[in-house]
């Protein structure tokens, strides 16, 4: 009686560990959510520079129909060596990843980077123009 | 079955009894007194060991009041220090607000080369000598060890080692004052500011300009190489030969206790010149602030620097800066 009472006790355990395991998303290959969220937009946008403080010298204008965001920039900021900051919708992510300094001194061809959704059906390329402070 | 039961209770009952036991606290007694002359140091100053700046050591001696009184001190340094250097002839002790109270153990002491010296005229048991080490300017790059050692009046005698230190290879200069177009000609080479005059002596070693302009409000304070662009140098006509081209980074928050001397526990070390990396950065730094701070490489890449701003006057068109250099040879 005991024997099969443990015998079923760990069939039970075994069954509730792997029922809590499973996940309700899947997981991308960065090891994010994949969720329901369709939203794909930037909400914020921070320029940083190589001593880490900001280099704006106003917010930055983010249109989110044009996909664009526009900076301007204090006169003299070292573009070559400035590090970016987007705030995004919910679940959404940035591709390609920032993963430190960047070089944005082309102001003729300003740098793009892609939102991706939180559901990873939605892409939209953001572009950011930098402009200099007279 | 009463077997079993027996030798369950009894681990239970042993188990509670050890519990008990080891919980029992161990009643206090005092110390006993180490017999003969003993000694202990320590070292009180933090961070890198830098030339012209000092290593202050206490260093404490007694023997119990049975067996002697002390007699003399002594710290022998691997290499002499510079001038300045000392063993105090005071022994301290610290009052109930906290404040550091000095009784005087014996005569000003002598320094002579590597060796510090003091003779104990005070009838006393212990006390508690500081060493102040100014680590002189051949020691850059090397390790400096410090032998302590205490005589009693009993005969004996005991030593205490410390170190080796390294001492840092940087060169340090503070408090500079950078003027608009007057002392404005920064030299990482020589660790000072040239005016007009100056620079035109020394043309090849130039590396930076200082200038304040109020417009554009993002300007005002700047640190700008003489090759750098026009617009970086407005109004500025360099003395001729004046030229060089310096990669500079601004920083902000690294304010080097050494530098700055308000902050404790930042440190700008040899390590961060050799990992510098400014092969990407401008050669112009424009609004710099009080209290921030620029890396910076000459154009011959002989020396690299980190210039902080201890302070800025608008109204004056000046700015006070101090230096750390490391040289890349």
């Amino acid at each position: 009686m005991e024997k099969y009472f443990k015998i079923t006790l760990a069939i039970l355990l075994l069954l509730t560990a792997g029922w809590s395991c499973s996940s309700d998303f899947p997981i991308d290959e960065d090891g994010l959510l994949i969720t329901s969220r369709g939203q794909c937009y930037v909400s914020n946008f921070e320029l940083l520079g190589s001593d880490f403080q900001t280099v704006r010298s106003k917010a930055p204008v983010i249109d989110t129909v044009a996909q664009t965001i526009n900076v301007e920039v204090f006169f003299g900021t070292d573009l070559t060596n400035v590090y970016p900051q987007f705030s995004l919708v919910t679940d959404a992510k940035l591709d390609p990843k920032i993963t430190g300094k960047v070089d944005m001194s082309d102001l003729a061809n300003p740098r793009q980077w892609t939102v991706v959704s939180g559901n990873r059906q939605v892409r939209k390329d953001y572009t950011v123009n930098i402009t200099i402070q007279p | 079955m009463k077997r079993k039961y027996f030798y369950n209770h009894s681990i239970w009952l042993l188990t509670c009894i050890l519990l008990v036991s080891a919980c029992k606290e161990d009643e206090y007694a005092l110390p006993t007194l180490k017999p003969g002359l003993q000694n202990d140091a320590i070292k009180r100053t933090l961070g890198p060991n830098v030339a012209g700046l000092d290593i202050e050591f206490a260093y404490a001696m007694a023997i119990p009041d049975n067996e002697g009184r002390l007699t003399s001190a002594r710290v022998e340094a691997s290499i002499p220090g510079a001038v300045g250097t000392w063993l105090e002839n005071n022994s301290y002790h610290t009052d109930g607000s906290g404040d550091d109270i000095p009784t005087q153990m014996g005569e000003p002491t002598s320094t002579s080369g590597a060796v510090s010296e003091m003779t104990f005229t005070r009838d006393t048991v212990a006390s508690t000598l500081r060493y102040y080490y100014i680590i002189p300017d051949e020691a850059r790059g090397q390790s400096v060890s410090f032998k302590f050692s205490a005589t009693a009046s009993n005969g004996q005698s005991v030593s205490f080692d410390m170190g080796p230190y390294k001492i840092a290879k940087m060169e340090m200069v503070r408090l500079l004052t950078a003027v608009n177009n007057a002392a404005a000609y920064i030299s990482i080479a020589d660790m000072t500011i040239y005016d007009a005059a100056g620079a035109a002596a020394n043309p090849d070693k130039i590396d930076l300009v200082y200038l304040y302009r109020a417009a554009p409000a993002s300007f005002a304070h700047a640190l700008v190489s003489p090759a750098a662009e026009a617009q970086y140098l407005p109004g500025v006509t360099l003395p001729a030969g004046v030229n060089k081209s310096t990669r500079v980074r601004k920083a902000w928050a690294i304010k080097d206790f050494h530098l700055a001397q308000t902050e404790v526990g930042v440190y700008i070390d040899d390590l961060d010149f050799e990992r510098l990396d400014v092969s990407t950065s401008p050669n112009f730094a424009i609004n710099m602030k009080a209290e921030s701070g620029a890396w910076v490489e000459t154009a011959d890449g002989q020396y690299r620097a980190y210039i902080y701003v201890n302070s800025v006057n608008n109204g004056g068109q000046s700015m006070t800066i101090s230096m750390k250099r490391y040289s890349m040879n």
